[in-house]
């Protein structure tokens, strides 16, 4: 018995020893968000007529969430895609697991001339920049009803009209990314600095201030109002009234409200305007061993990520373009999503490196608002909270 | 009458007013028949109770698919029964090029075709062989088995993940990748089946090699017939398990579309922000999953329940 | 204290005694149970210590047939006429010395052997823009791991092959005839029929459960984490610091998450198992009644369930629940609650909402099993007790009660095992959540062990302390199995006193 099992054991072993040798021609795989893989399918067959040194390579294209796209690389970098889509926060945890390569040399000079400052901040770690910028608008907003509230400038008012009609406000207040509005917009600072490699070398937080206590107790009392929802997605939200959400759910938007629909950037709160990030999102190329595919996947990167495939990009999906020319159009400039967005951005800071844990760390913050556990404490004790938050937060720092 | 207050120790007792002998019901007698129906009815009412709160999820679920994403709303509503009655969803899912779910409804059946067949012979071969035969190492392999099986399941994924890759068995390879991780650990299974077998005499077993039957003729021709419960239960376990794996399937098969089995379709759809206003196209979903499923469920329920509670008894 | 004291004492005295007699047994329990380790560890060395003696001694005494046989395996057999074994033995000695001897070297045993205690120490570079990849520490792990698994079954065939040449020379020196190649393949059907049967069920339980398990226990002490990935990073080993990060006794981070998760899952697999277990004997009891109508149909009604898939029912249940849900709604517009309760959002409303839910989904198969049980109590017990002059909650105490506990006691222990371990209803559900400032490593207040390592593995490639929490898991089961497994016959003998 133990000799069968040895014998087949080794001929396993033999058999998977052989590599299988890649294909004649180039094959580049390509990871894009579901609603824009026919749209990218166009583009590739775009590229390869206008570029007949690379006509024979064979791309093909796989809808893979921009969430999960950077854990999947991440988790085999080997079997993942070549090119991807992404958003910037997974930034500094693609580089430090080896997953993402650096941005040709040329190409990064017509980058940073071309995109706008948020996004080409966003694809840099140090100065080093790693990835393609393909659009800016992965921020947030308010998205309303009409009918249903008529002063979209304050919060107080909005969750007041949304309590007389039985309609809700949704905010995702315990995500890190949509509690900085709060925090920012009193005037707090949470930002890591990173070196070249990805690695985070210096936390700037203010969070542990007579700011952040403001911001903590407006989340508090948000919290309390009958007229408030945690949540930020379309999808699973009843009886909207308004919510703050970003352009990927302009479709939703626009067919739940109907002729309701409109935007505007995010109201003020207790005396401060919500500020929050402004988010982009990239297109990044794996780290290559073969300096043929290496040249075909830069072209096509920065093919995909030009004035005129993000603008038709718009054109598709509606996706705002981080290209300066293409957000001239008069299409982009048109859309009332776009505009509520870039009306945000003015109070936004693009969203830089943070450390993996942070996010968790918000969620626990603001699920223990949801949880009710600070209803009753006082300013101090909201002051040792954050003093916790900003603590922990340094240790999450590169040792 | 006697008193109404007593008990009265006997059922008989003599009416000397009358001259006859009568038999009375002791009042404990008819208070208990009383009670015992009191409790009868609200055993019944708690079994309604139970029944609709049991079936209640499965009612609103295909209620909800229902309801269209076209006309109406297809995310999440505060509502229960749709506006409109319509078939939206069923289309969208069995006939849209855009949907793959027939696709992952024929990986999902073609995946639990497979398991089904051979989870059964291996399961069946290892708790035979354990059960009838008595060799050097039979303990050990008992106990080796109970130890692992003490070890989560997703301790090992990512290293089941990297032995397939080897074998190029990943993404669009899951389904035979699936099927070979699914199979080559099923004989870890084998308790409930043994137990059944330990139940077939031995003597069964002596007299047929008294023939001059090998062991091997012994299981075709004699066991197997009488296993016929056993492996009934055994196939639809097998058969059942992989409709609803979800994370297995997805960490193998991520970013090939084609190749998900329709647990992670379904769930994509619930859970990834992606995918707005797909939940009544979730819902349409999982009723076409669970029905058929049910159904072969209902159908074969003798031989689960025969399985289940020898398992259990057995201990 | 003498048998009729015992008897004169209370039923709670006795389990008092019961109690206390096991914790002071446990010393000596455990006392035994090390001297046993100690015998096996024993008797394995000198196990092995017998068979190099025997290995020299068949040297010694063999004919040249059997010493050829230690340098070509299968010379032997061969030679003397069992072609099929020695054939058999020759072919995975050259497979042997092929794979350890692999011409290119990147593949062969002797290279991951030797890298195996460094776990690599090229690391990749760029040439150009090119990117090229130094040694890859997962693989040097596997594979190394795979070769010592090779060699030891190497080791083992080589001995078998020496045994068998001096068993066989026995056999023809006493005038007894071999066994012919046709013989053993014939044997194969019989007398051998377990190897036969067994074959490929150890073959993939080795290959895709053992080494898998392996496997990770040695990463555990690794670094292999989220910045320590290969191919691109290497990552080596570091002992015990991850056992000592995860089991700190500090208050802060993952010592304390681990303790708060760990209490979780056993209250969590503890309502599980005996509250499904209590409620489904219930409705058994109910459904199985005298005078209850429809047993089928009420069976069947709630049997239905279990058909249903999991990710179905449990992810639409989850929806329901929510904050803007169909309850909540429902809940409101009726004007019973002013705002929505916090199902998911409120850690021990989550955690009661979890266990309920669990009952909804546990009730149908404790029911059946529990229903086949009854079955088998002999109704004239019943029907004894009820001359006696007892009530329906007497004779459940005194009858059904003890019976199905005897008989479900094993599978109790297999229920919280797998409670511990039931990663559907919880991450469906909840998904572990909600998370909290108290908790490092993302972990929420209603993960269990098995959900965190989950999300360890997938969302952090934290894998490390994914391996340290799975090895924690399968020492608390172990210890659990041990001590409850110990605890069934003293059940038993309450039976006999009854």
């Amino acid at each position: 018995m133990k000799k069968i099992l040895a014998i087949v054991l080794t001929v396993a072993m033999m058999l998977s020893l052989v590599s299988f040798a890649s294909a004649d021609g180039i094959d580049i795989k390509i990871w894009v968000a579901e609603n824009v893989v026919d749209f990218t399918v166009e583009q590739v067959e775009a590229f390869k007529a206008a570029n007949p040194d690379f006509a024979d390579i064979n791309v093909v294209v796989e809808p893979v969430g921009e969430g999960d796209a950077a854990s999947k690389m991440i988790t085999d970098v080997e079997s993942g895609a070549d090119i991807f889509g992404f958003a910037q926060d997974q930034l500094a945890r693609l580089v430090q697991a080896g997953a993402i390569e650096e941005v040709e040399e040329e190409n990064a000079k017509v980058v940073e001339a071309e995109n706008d400052a948020g996004s080409v901040g966003a694809v840099k770690l140090g100065d080093v920049m790693y990835a393609y910028p393909m659009t800016s608008d992965n921020g947030y907003f308010l998205y309303y009803d009409k009918s249903v509230v008529t002063d979209p400038s304050d919060l107080d008012k909005i969750l007041a009209d949304c309590e007389a009609a039985g309609k809700s406000f949704y905010m995702e207040i315990n995500s890190g990314w949509y509690q900085t509005a709060f925090f920012f917009g009193a005037g707090c600072e949470l930002t890591f600095d990173t070196d070249s490699e990805g690695a985070l070398v210096k936390m700037n937080s203010s969070y542990a201030s007579e700011a952040g206590v403001k911001a903590l107790k407006s989340m508090i009392k948000l919290a309390k109002s009958p007229a408030f929802m945690n949540g930020s997605s379309l999808s699973t939200a009843t009886n909207v009234g308004a919510i703050v959400d970003g352009t990927w759910d302009s479709g939703a938007a626009k067919d739940l409200f109907g002729d309701n629909y409109a935007a505007a950037k995010l109201p003020v709160c207790d005396g401060y305007q919500l500020g929050g990030f402004g988010g982009f999102k990239m297109l990044g190329i794996k780290p290559q061993t073969d300096d043929d595919k290496l040249a075909a996947c830069d072209a096509l990167a920065a093919f995909l990520t030009s004035e005129e495939v993000q603008l038709a990009r718009y054109n598709a999906v509606g996706w705002g373009p981080s290209n300066l020319k293409a957000q001239q159009s008069d299409a982009v400039q048109a859309d009332v999503a776009l505009a509520a967005l870039g009306a945000q951005l003015a109070y936004t800071i693009p969203q830089g490196q943070y450390p993996g844990e942070y996010w968790g760390l918000a969620t626990g913050l603001g699920d223990d608002i949801l949880a009710k556990k600070y209803d009753d404490a006082d300013d101090a004790a909201l002051l040792e909270i954050l003093k916790g938050f900003e603590a922990t937060c340094e240790g999450y720092l590169a040792k | 009458m006697s008193d109404n207050n007593k008990i009265p120790e006997v059922d008989i007792v003599v009416d000397e007013a009358a001259g006859v002998i009568r038999e009375i019901k002791p009042e404990k007698l008819r208070s208990k028949k009383g009670h015992e129906r009191r409790v009868n009815t609200s055993i019944y009412v708690i079994l309604i109770l139970m029944s609709i709160i049991w079936l209640a999820p499965f009612v609103f679920l295909v209620f909800q698919s229902f309801r269209s994403y076209l006309t109406e709303s297809g995310a999440m509503v505060n509502y229960l029964l749709p506006k409109q009655w319509s078939l939206d969803n069923y289309v969208w899912l069995l006939t849209d090029p855009s949907s793959d779910f027939l696709r992952w409804y024929g990986n999902t059946v073609i995946i639990a075709l497979f398991c089904a067949v051979l989870q059964t012979i291996m399961v069946l071969s290892v708790s035979y062989t354990l059960s009838r035969m008595r060799f050097k190492g039979r303990k050990l392999i008992m106990n080796l088995v109970l130890v692992l099986g003490l070890f989560p399941g997703f301790l090992t994924m990512i290293t089941l993940y990297f032995l397939l890759r080897q074998l190029n068995l990943t993404q669009s390879g899951a389904i035979p990748g699936l099927i070979l991780i699914y199979v080559a650990s099923s004989g870890m299974g084998y308790y409930i089946s043994k137990g059944f077998f330990d139940t077939i005499p031995k003597s069964l077993d002596e007299s047929a090699r008294i023939d001059g039957a090998t062991r091997a003729q012994v299981f075709r021709m004699i066991i197997m017939p009488l296993a016929k419960p056993i492996v009934i239960y055994t196939i639809l376990m097998a058969f059942m398990a992989p409709w609803g794996d979800y994370v297995f399937a997805s960490y193998v098969a991520f970013g090939s579309k084609p190749s998900y089995n329709v647990a992670v379709g379904l769930y994509q759809w619930v859970n990834v922000n992606d995918y707005q206003g797909y939940f009544t196209r979730f819902c349409a979903g999982g009723v076409l999953v669970a029905v058929p499923i049910t159904l072969l469920f209902l159908a074969l329920q003798k031989y689960y329940v025969e399985g289940v509670t020898g398992g259990a008894v057995k201990g | 204290m003498t048998d009729l004291e015992y008897f004169k004492l209370s039923k709670p005295e006795r389990m008092i005694r019961g109690i206390g007699r096991f914790f002071l047994n446990l010393p000596k329990k455990l006392a035994g149970g090390i001297k046993k380790l100690g015998l096996l560890i024993v008797s394995l060395f000198k196990g092995i210590g017998t068979n190099i003696a025997d290995l020299f001694t068949t040297f010694k005494n063999g004919d040249w047939k059997t010493r050829l046989s230690y340098l070509v395996m299968g010379f032997g057999s061969c030679a003397r006429g069992q072609w099929g074994r020695g054939i058999l033995f020759f072919l995975f000695q050259t497979v042997f010395n092929l794979y350890m001897f692999f011409p290119n070297a990147q593949f062969s045993g002797c290279y991951y052997l030797g890298k195996l205690s460094t776990l690599g120490t090229v690391a990749t570079y760029k040439e150009g823009r090119k990117t090229v990849y130094g040694d890859n520490s997962f693989f040097i792990l596997l594979y190394g791991v795979l070769t010592l698994f090779f060699i030891i079954a190497f080791i083992y065939t080589w001995r078998m092959n020496i045994k068998q040449n001096k068993v066989s020379e026995e056999l023809l020196k006493n005038g007894h005839k071999l066994k012919t190649t046709k013989d053993d393949v014939n044997s194969l059907m019989d007398s051998q029929f377990h190897k036969t049967m067994l074959a490929l069920p150890v073959l993939g339980v080795t290959i895709f459960t053992i080494l898998p398990i392996l496997f990770m226990i040695l990463v555990a002490f690794t670094n292999f984490d989220a910045t320590h990935q290969p191919p691109g990073k290497l990552f080596t080993w570091v002992g015990w610091d991850n056992f000592r990060q995860l089991l700190a006794t500090d208050t802060t981070s993952y010592g304390s998450t681990f303790r708060h998760v760990l209490l979780w899952t056993l209250i969590w697999a503890f309502f599980a198992t005996f509250l499904n277990y209590f409620l489904g004997m219930l409705v058994a009891i109910m459904i199985n009644k005298k005078g209850i109508k429809l047993k089928k149909m009420w069976r069947t009604i709630l049997v239905m369930t279990i058909a249903i898939p999991q990710f179905v029912s449990l992810l639409y249940v989850s929806k329901m629940f929510a904050a803007d849900g169909l309850i909540n709604t429902y809940l409101m517009k009726w004007g019973w609650i002013s705002a929505p309760l916090p199902f998911w959002t409120d850690p021990t409303w989550a955690r009661i909402t979890i266990i309920v839910i669990n009952v909804w989904i546990g009730i149908p198969y404790l029911m059946l099993i529990a229903t086949g049980i009854l079955m088998n109590i002999p109704a004239d017990l019943y029907e004894s007790a009820r001359i006696d002059g007892a009530n329906a909650f007497q004779m459940y105490r005194k009858i059904t009660l003890p019976y199905m506990l005897f008989v479900t006691g094993p599978y109790l222990l297999t229920s919280f095992t797998g409670n511990i371990n039931n990663f559907n209803v919880i991450f469906l559900l909840s998904g572990g959540k909600p998370l909290s400032l108290e908790l490092a490593g993302n972990a929420g207040h209603t993960d269990l062990l098995i959900t965190w390592l989950y999300k360890m593995t997938v969302n952090d490639t934290n894998y490390k302390l994914a391996a340290v929490i799975g090895i924690l898991v399968f020492i608390v089961s172990a210890v659990i199995n041990l001590v409850v497994y110990n605890m069934i016959p003293s059940i038993k003998n309450e039976e006999d006193f009854q």
